[in-house]
């Protein structure tokens, strides 16, 4: 019954989260200041929490945490079935990628320090 | 709506505080909760018989998609296990397109989006066991071509749906703040005989824009429009959100306490 309006919902919907997570054009009729800055909060909040979840890249990347999870976000926006703590671990893999952080080192029950 | 007097948003960070606070009622963030593995402190106050109220965030009432029955069921079961009153969620959307925009995004206030919001919302009212309450978010950017008010929205919507509303002052403020809405036109226009509590909390203004942050004390303007919603109607219940950068529990409690000045006026 509500087919046709869910359609033009979901292509606006759309439309505005991609301009608003990964960099995609300002739909018609907003205002692009403010979708600027709401893009802001909603990055501003995603960060927050992956760095509630993994302090441990917070830490070990100090200044360079944020700008490198802001272009990694913008380049790879949460999808819906991904888990927050998949999530931030992608960037944890994807920052091992792009070099700016040394591969985690599974260390082996038979290499425990005494 | 039974009374339920003045409450705080029950979180994990802040159990011991909210045990110890003088409130009424708490809301749980129904994403966070196990049904099988209930927080201690949260069973402890059902024991003392205070009303523990599931306040859900994810089911994107106002999305394209059909509800998601399984967050449905999630909700509804809760509501059984703490044995709530009723249960609520927002009118917003928070999935598009495959994406997740990690908060509450506003709807467009046209008829269309409404005879989507209404379908969603009839369907999760036939699999919750208890009553749904919806609440007005707080918007950064407005929605262009919109053909309703946001009183008119939400009434329509009550009208339709005869679902209960959860009025968030602090959100009223910030689309006052940061849109231009109207506070009293918004207060008449909405049905407040379906009113089932209301939602204060606070925030932080940034380059001209006041951001709803739950992370700061609640502002003097925003208790303002607790006043002009009190002078319009006894709210059956008011609670307090904080979720980040939590103050000593002595701010908490004056919080509350200014919230029960603004209801005894």
């Amino acid at each position: 019954m509500t087919a046709p309006q869910r359609a033009e919902l979901a292509r606006a919907q759309t439309e505005l989260l991609r301009a608003l997570l990964a960099d995609g054009a300002v739909p018609e009729g907003f205002d692009r200041d403010r979708v600027a800055i709401e893009a802001r909060a909603l990055l501003n909040k995603r960060r927050g929490v992956v760095r509630m979840v993994r302090p441990d890249l917070a830490d070990t990347l100090g200044d360079r945490f944020r700008p490198l999870f802001d272009a990694y976000s913008r380049a790879n926006p949460k999808h819906e079935d991904t888990r927050m703590r998949q999530y931030a671990a992608a960037f944890a893999e994807w920052l091992v990628t792009q070099g700016e952080l040394e591969p985690p080192r599974k260390r082996r029950w038979w290499q425990r320090k005494p | 709506m039974d009374k339920l007097g003045v409450g705080i948003g029950w979180r994990a960070e802040i159990d011991l505080t909210v045990e110890s606070l003088p409130v009424d009622f708490v809301e749980v963030v129904a994403e966070n909760l196990h049904v099988e593995h209930l927080p201690e402190s949260v069973l402890l106050l059902r024991e003392r018989g205070v009303p523990v109220l599931p306040h859900a965030v994810s089911l994107s009432l106002g999305g394209a998609d059909p509800v998601d029955p399984a967050r449905v069921r999630h909700l509804g079961a809760l509501a059984e296990a703490l044995d709530a009153p009723f249960v609520s969620d927002h009118v917003c959307f928070v999935r598009a397109g495959g994406l997740d925009s990690g908060h509450l995004m506003p709807l467009p206030r046209t008829r269309d989006a409404l005879d989507v919001l209404v379908a969603n919302v009839k369907a999760a009212q036939r699999d919750l066991p208890v009553p749904l309450a919806l609440e007005n978010v707080a918007a950064l950017l407005e929605w262009p071509a919109g053909e309703l008010t946001e009183g008119q929205f939400l009434a329509d919507l009550v009208e339709r749906t005869d679902c209960h509303l959860l009025i968030d002052v602090a959100n009223l403020y910030a689309n006052a703040r940061n849109l231009g809405t109207d506070v009293d036109r918004f207060l008449d226009e909405i049905p407040l005989e379906r009113l089932a509590y209301v939602h204060v909390a606070g925030g932080v203004e940034h380059h001209g824009v006041y951001h709803d942050t739950h992370a700061h004390a609640v502002l003097p303007e925003v208790l303002d429009v607790l006043a002009k919603l009190r002078d319009r109607v006894d709210p059956p219940g008011v609670l307090l959100e904080r979720d980040d950068d939590y103050p000593a529990d002595a701010e908490l409690a004056a919080e509350l306490a200014a919230i029960r000045a603004v209801l005894a006026r």
